[in-house]
């Protein structure tokens, strides 16, 4: 193999894809925020058509910066399931009693769980709005039409929540994973780690909640 | 069994093990139960064991195998998994310097082997742990001729980072971190011969390839991956921190971008 094929196929090389792969998806999530914000801003809408039309005015460019996305994703995906079973393979006879001790959190040890649903909502996210035909048409209408709906409603906030439990634990992971680990900054980066996960999580989750109870009030503009 | 230690009766605590018993690596191993009456406080876990094994000797019983050597907290032998956690209930503590104290009459103790396939059962509570001596051979040590001891001050090593140092080469490679690991990892132990000898002049001149030899040979030996639950950390009998972790992953990369490749002498100098 090859010298980076190699150091990726170790156990650090993949610790630290995966590390830089999710730290990459949150800066992708940060602005995925920012631009879903607008819809509140603006409850006409015009502002998040604005935005998405600003956004295909790249052309090709953003066909390439969405298969770079989606790449991220793959690698982030296949080395979780990789990690996982190899993990699971380290233990085959498990212990009869399993008591922790303090380091591991309810975030760390369900990262495998809190990220397959992450992925199962992406699927029906994509098919939902990016690959919907009206989507292009007045991506501000199909979504406010479409998270007036309880049900879908209620997916977004979920999968919004869950994202805020993976990175409760994922975000502190990814530096420690690319070597950050400094006494002088490890109380700063735990904090930033949880407020990181929280405002994405109540980000998110604040526009389909805003679409449902303006749905329930009548008329939101 | 009698009241052969002859201590005051009311200390005396009535104790349930519930020990691992395994006859060989390729047999199915099962809990049994054991009842003792008359533990004493003031013993430690383990010549609690050695009261159980005499009386199963005496019966003509198969005593319960375990590992121990110093008994004093500093070789790293004694390894046994107490009611889920590794070297039992007290912080920074080995098992053999885990005394009966700490528990009450009446109480039921469920003790395991270290469970990793890299360390497959020997018997009972035993196991094999020569992966981690396969690791140290692959780079966990100085290969250049080192000479006779200094004077004291010939090399001067800041003290920070001898303390640092200082602190990873506490770990006495017990293999509590992979038995504590949700994964069975080795990273913290590793990290600990890394870190330890990168951080001194001595070992320095070899960092690049230590850091990929004994990553690699970890990787060989069938561990975990790390996915930082730090559960090492907290079972570690010598508190040997994740920051190790972190600086192993520095020099691996470090490694991985800017080491030669040489022609010098075979692994292991
Ligand atoms: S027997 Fe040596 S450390 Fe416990």
């Amino acid at each position: 193999m090859s010298r980076i094929g190699n150091a990726l196929a170790s156990s650090v090389g993949k610790k630290i894809v995966m590390g830089l792969t999710g730290f990459l998806l949150v800066g992708f999530l940060v602005e995925h925020l920012h631009g879903n914000l607008k819809l509140i801003e603006d409850p006409s809408g015009r502002a998040f058509n604005e935005y998405v039309a600003f956004l295909q005015g790249f052309g090709p460019l953003l066909l390439v910066a969405e298969l770079g996305l989606a790449l991220l994703f793959l690698a982030h995906v296949y080395l979780a399931f990789r990690l996982t079973l190899e993990n699971l393979q380290a233990r085959r006879s498990g212990y009869v009693v399993r008591a922790r001790r303090g380091g591991s959190t309810t975030g760390s040890l369900t990262m495998f769980y809190s990220g397959a649903l992450i992925l199962a909502y992406l699927v029906k996210h994509l098919l939902d709005f990016r690959f919907d035909a009206r989507f292009f048409a007045d991506p501000a209408a199909l979504v406010k039409q479409t998270l007036a709906q309880p049900g879908h409603a209620l997916a977004y906030v979920g999968a919004a929540l869950v994202i805020g439990v993976h990175l409760s634990h994922g975000f502190r992971s990814a530096f420690q994973s690319l070597g950050v680990n400094h006494p002088g900054w490890n109380p700063l980066l735990a904090k930033l780690g949880m407020v990181v996960a929280f405002l994405l999580a109540t980000g998110f989750a604040a526009i389909p909640l805003y679409f449902m109870l303006s749905a329930s009030e009548g008329n939101p503009s | 069994m009698s009241a052969a230690a002859g201590h005051d009766a009311a200390d005396s605590m009535r104790i349930t093990l519930k020990v691992w018993r395994q006859e060989g690596p390729d047999r199915r191993g099962r809990m049994e139960t054991y009842r003792l009456a008359d533990v004493s406080p003031d013993m430690s876990f383990l010549e609690m064991l050695d009261v159980l094994n005499e009386r199963l000797i005496a019966e003509g019983d198969d005593p319960v195998a375990f590992d121990h050597d110093c008994r004093e907290g500093i070789c790293g032998a004694c390894s046994l998994v107490i009611d889920g956690q590794a070297h039992g209930p007290e912080a920074l503590t080995t098992v053999c310097q885990l005394h009966m104290r700490r528990y009450s009459d009446g109480d039921t103790i469920h003790v395991e082997p270290w469970r990793a396939n890299a360390f497959p059962v020997v018997k009972d509570l035993v196991v094999d742990r020569s992966a981690f001596d396969r690791i140290m051979a692959a780079g966990g040590f100085v290969a250049t001729h080192a000479g006779a001891a200094q004077d004291a001050n010939a090399i001067l090593v800041p003290k920070p980072e001898a303390d640092r140092a200082m602190d990873a080469a506490a770990c006495i490679g017990c293999g509590a971190c992979v038995a504590a690991c949700p994964n069975a990892s080795a990273m913290l132990f590793v990290a600990a011969k890394v870190a330890h000898l990168a951080q001194l002049p001595q070992g320095a001149p070899e960092r690049e390839r230590r850091a990929l030899s004994m990553v690699h040979a970890m990787d060989a030996e069938g561990f975990g991956n790390c996915t930082n639950h730090f559960e090492c950390m907290a079972a570690c009998p010598k508190g040997i921190s994740v920051e190790n972790i972190a600086r192993m992953n520095r020099e691996f990369l470090r490694a991985a971008l800017f080491e030669r490749p040489t022609a010098t002498a075979a692994e292991g100098g």
